[in-house]
């Protein structure tokens, strides 16, 4: 029988970073659901008696007014051993789903003018009770930019992954092509990849803004006498033009990488026996280079799915991020607290998730398509 | 070169093969300019005047140069600290994601072990997940746990985002040591640290470095979570997000400029390593 | 009509000249092997003639066409590549009928010519395997059938067996023989196995540093070697070596081993008379040479230093003066280490070599005419 020892060296050497996954990445995904499908607003319990121990009859949210039915006072014995006098209230209230509750609630769960006389009440404190809840994904479904920004999203990935995987692959071959200068062109091939959306997005405007390059160079051709207006309200067909040119501008790189290593790991031999047996520079690249590349491209066209999901700062620089917006933006939008968020972190979680779901969607269904034929014709 | 002469049909060929490769290499030059183009512009108005930067039509080079624009942008309130603070981060950043990873990569590239590829599979899930759905529960928490707006926080979230990257970049420098080296130097009398010392270090400190830097470039960049997860403690590119609504063009053009700089440098130390680390990293 | 003629070839990559000026025709229907070291560059000869790399000056005829600068495919050539080069992504049916899809075979013709290459290399059952379902020996057969299909007049292999195990390389040599015999086709095949190379080819072109230093048949290449260096290439064990001094003495030529006088054939005496008081190298191969166990007179005393039985004979590794050589025996000759044995030269199997050029003399043809 052969003895099992375990060598515990390799869990030590993962354990920090299993620890810090754990606590800055699995914690956040449960946070994440949480925030998105969890109400922790408190509710009010309405009782059948004026008592604390009393049966619970229905439930009340915060900020309901409620009509005052009955009243009775009662004495309360405080920790110290004095009594001081409160007040038990019988309401009645709709509910959010439309029932009646009436019963009994204590005064300070409710903001009421005079304990004595008045007639009406607000609901303001109850007991933190959490409950799932849909009404985030609810109100995210309904909000008109959700739509329009799932819209612009799909657009963009639509728009964007074609010209850029075509543009990869041309970069790739003909940095495999062995020129003068090869270094130098790899160099400048990968210079966007350190660049930053933010910075990316700033480049575009400059060629696109009114007084820019874009202008210039149409007025010195001709084309135009006056400067065009690009990115205005009115024109959102050319914002989206500017924000494809610089998302292809800027993340075409790494998509190119790794095309060039896909290559890479292609023996040249495929290639010459391509040649040999007379396929042309097309017909090579059809039958042979592209079929053999099919597990790089995949797994290059997830990652660039997965981010173009969550293109933001070219956005917001080539936008403003007010005539057109993007699922990353809405989230950005509902958890900022400042003068154009709403400070609704529930809504951005809700929004995150659905970034996260649609990706998943997305590579599952890559995963399931784009598979190779070998691996179909092995089942 | 021979000078007989030679047949039509050769002379085509030869002819066809000319042009091919100059169309490759024309090819190679217009691809380069798409890429370089745009950063002398916008380079161009980052060292122009004030006039020029509003002027039009835009020329084509910052003649007169000034660094009026740049000066301008830099005493922008808060660019300083925002850049301080952006590279606060991204040197926290790089230290903790390549001090965590670092071993991790070395388990999974030298040790076989039950629970091995579940772990190498769930760093590549990790990997791949948007950096949009992690922010906003993190900011959260941060909150709860009173880190919200604190620079050490966003070089924590940095980390999150970095650390898969690292650790699979990290194990394949590992595996391209030959663990028979490592075998030898214990053979020849080196205990397990100082075979790791003496002989794994030296030959693996380059890859790990351009993976280093790598991870500070893309801190550097990201400015979503850090728009997320401060206020008052801004990174540079958090900073210019946040103000770029009331911004003038001046900003703008410097601030674009200001933050891709970084990028065309440290790329250039690291474009040897690109597809070591890709090319792992896509199996 | 298809001979091949290369002449003058030179190929350089950076300032290594990989082929140097090499010339060679191969006729019509023969099978010429390349063969040399690594790095002698008989690869990249093959690869120009099949214009995978075009030759840096000279120029290269596949019949009565010039073909130096065209494409691969306007060569009218195929060929087996080392690692096959059998596309992963397609089923061997696929892989076979590659070159007359390209080349728009009708699919009827296409189906009839990948079956009989497939019949010819007996894998007419795996033809809608994928290669990963394959072994490395079937893999070999696939890439022939391709490369046989396409029925092209050149068919070139660049080492095509030497990533197979013993056995099976020991298998497929002869199959290739017989099918190669079969299509004769005009073949090209490379190759750094000389037993490969021996048991094969028509003709053997051997290469080292880029030239070619002897283009002839087997026997020729192993009986008769142009060089030292063949002749240390070529043969298991390879030549030996002796350095004698060359005296004449009453007319007749000696070569003389330290004590030991040589006598050489009187076809060469003439040529050996004009080395009269120089050092020359002997080169004998170890099955030439006769052991005894017994003194005899014209046999020279040696020492043995090992013994090696092979089955089929004995290997015995000995030493005459500064050189050590090999001597091969009958399985039952007896010898132990430091035991004296005597060996026995014959003369027409010594081959004379100049020991500065170290080119192998040959009987001057003007001396035997006259």
């Amino acid at each position: 029988m052969k003895r099992f020892r375990l060598n515990l060296a390799p869990y030590l050497l993962i354990l920090p970073s299993f620890i810090y996954l754990a606590v800055f990445f699995a914690w956040p995904m449960v946070r994440s659901l949480q925030l998105a499908f969890v109400r922790d607003s408190p509710i009010l319990p309405v009782l059948s008696e004026p008592e604390d121990k009393a049966d619970v009859v229905g439930h009340l949210e915060m900020q309901v007014d409620v009509a005052v039915v009955d009243r009775v006072k009662r004495d309360e014995v405080l920790p110290n051993g004095r009594t001081r006098p409160v007040y038990w209230f019988k309401i009645a209230s709709e509910t959010e789903d439309g029932d009646l509750v009436e019963g009994w609630v204590h005064q300070k769960n409710l903001f009421i003018k005079s304990r004595t006389e008045s007639d009406t009440a607000r609901v303001v404190s109850g007991e933190g009770a959490k409950e799932w809840t849909l009404d985030y994904v609810k109100r995210m479904v309904n909000d008109y930019r959700f739509r329009e920004a799932l819209q612009t999203t799909l657009l963009l990935i639509v728009l964007i992954l074609p010209i850029q995987f075509v543009l990869a692959i041309i970069m790739a071959l003909v940095l495999q092509s062995q020129l003068r200068g090869n270094s130098l062109f790899l160099y400048i091939y990968a210079i966007p990849l350190g660049i930053s959306d933010l910075a990316a997005g700033l480049v575009w405007v400059t060629i696109f803004t009114q007084r820019g390059y874009l202008n210039t160079f149409l007025q010195q051709l001709g084309l135009i006498d006056q400067p065009y207006i690009f990115l205005s309200a009115q024109n959102r067909h050319w914002m989206i033009v500017a924000i494809v040119l610089a998302e292809v501008w800027r993340a075409t790189s790494i998509v190119m990488v790794i095309v060039v290593s896909g290559l890479q790991a292609i023996p040249r031999e495929y290639l010459e026996a391509g040649e040999l047996f007379g396929a042309s520079l097309w017909q090579r690249l059809r039958h042979i280079t592209l079929p053999l590349l099919k597990p790089s491209l995949q797994v290059a066209l997830i990652l660039r799915t997965i981010l173009a999901f969550q293109v933001f700062a070219v956005v917001v620089a080539i936008t403003g991020g007010r005539v057109l917006t993007v699922l990353a933006y809405e989230t950005y939008r509902w958890y900022d607290p400042g003068d154009s968020g709403f400070n609704n972190p529930n809504m951005a979680a809700a929004y995150a998730g659905f970034i996260m779901l649609i990706s998943l969607a997305f590579a599952v269904f890559y995963l399931r398509t784009v598979r190779t034929q070998e691996e179909a014709a092995r089942e | 070169m021979t000078t007989r002469a030679l047949d039509p049909v050769q002379r085509r060929a030869i002819r066809r093969r000319q042009l091919n490769r100059a169309g490759v290499y024309a090819l190679a030059i217009l691809i380069a300019l798409w890429i370089l183009l745009p950063i002398w512009l916008i380079g161009t108005m980052a060292f122009s005047t004030r006039s020029d930067v509003y002027g039009f039509p835009k020329q084509m080079a910052p003649i007169p140069f000034t660094t009026d624009t740049m000066q301008f942008f830099i005493n922008q309130p808060g660019i300083l600290d925002g850049t301080r603070n952006s590279i606060v981060v991204a040197v926290l950043t790089l230290a903790l994601s390549t001090l965590i990873a670092a071993p991790a990569g070395y388990a999974i590239s030298r040790y076989v072990f039950v629970g091995r590829d579940a772990f190498r599979l769930s760093i590549l899930a990790v990997r791949a997940f948007p950096i949009v759905i992690l922010a906003v529960p993190l900011a959260v928490t941060f909150i709860e746990w009173g880190m919200f707006d604190k620079v050490y926080s966003v070089a924590l979230m940095h980390t999150a985002l970095t650390l898969p990257t690292t650790i699979l970049v990290v194990s394949s420098v590992f595996a391209s040591v030959p663990r028979e080296f490592e075998e030898a130097a214990k053979v020849f009398g080196c205990n397990a640290y100082q075979a790791f010392m003496r002989v794994v270090l030296p030959l693996v400190l380059p890859g790990i470095a351009a993976s280093a830097i790598f991870t500070f470039v893309m801190s550097w960049n990201e400015v979503f979570a850090a728009t997320l997860l401060t206020i008052r403690n801004r990174t540079l590119p958090a900073l210019i997000l946040y103000q770029l609504n009331k911004s003038s063009l001046q900003f703008q053009y410097a601030g674009g400029f200001f933050m891709l700089v970084p990028s065309l440098i440290f790329i250039f130390f690291i474009r040897r390593y690109l597809f070591n680390m890709w090319g792992q990293i896509t199996k | 009509m298809a001979e091949i003629r290369v002449e003058n070839a030179v190929k350089t990559f950076g300032k290594v000249v990989a082929v140097d000026h090499v010339s060679l025709a191969v006729r019509e229907h023969e099978f010429v092997v390349l063969l040399g070291p690594s790095g002698c560059g008989k690869t990249t000869l093959l690869r120009a003639i099949a214009g995978l790399g075009l030759v840096d000056s000279g120029r290269i005829m596949i019949g009565d066409r010039d073909v130096t600068y065209l494409p691969p495919k306007d060569r009218n050539i195929s060929m087996v590549f080392q690692s096959y080069a059998i596309f992963p992504h397609m089923r061997v049916f696929d892989n076979i009928a590659f070159g007359l899809k390209m080349k728009r075979v009708p699919k009827d013709e296409i189906r009839r010519r990948v079956q009989s290459a497939a019949e010819l290399l007996h894998i007419e059952n795996f033809l809608e395997r994928y290669p990963s379902q394959m072994s490395g020996g079937q893999r070999q057969r696939v890439a022939v059938a391709r490369a046989i299909a396409v029925h092209a007049e050149v068919l070139l292999m660049d080492e095509p067996l030497s990533n197979l195990d013993a056995l099976l390389r020991l298998e497929m040599r002869a199959e290739l023989k017989r099918l190669l015999a079969e299509l004769k086709a005009t073949t090209v095949y490379v190759t750094h196995d000389q037993i490969e190379a021996l048991s094969m080819g028509d003709r053997i072109a051997v290469m080292r540093e880029g030239r070619i230093l002897q283009f002839d048949s087997p026997t020729t290449v192993y009986d008769m070697p142009a060089d030292r260096f063949v002749a240390g290439f070529i043969g298991t064990p390879p030549m030996n070596f002796l350095e004698g001094q060359v005296r004449q003495q009453d007319g007749a030529v000696r070569i003389y081993i330290g004590d030991y006088a040589l006598k050489p054939i009187p076809e060469m005496a003439g040529m050996l008379a004009r080395y009269d008081g120089q050092p020359i190298v002997a080169g004998i191969r170890a099955e030439n040479m006769e052991a005894l166990s017994q003194p005899a007179e014209d046999a020279l005393k040696v020492t043995v230093l090992v013994v090696e039985p092979l089955g089929s004979q004995n290997l015995l590794t000995i030493r005459i003066g500064a050189d050590i050589i090999k001597v091969a025996t009958h399985p039952d000759f007896r010898a132990a280490p430091d035991q004296d044995i005597w060996i026995r030269f014959p003369s027409d199997k010594i081959r004379w070599i100049d020991r500065d050029s170290g080119k192998t003399l040959l009987p001057d043809l003007d001396e035997l005419m006259a």
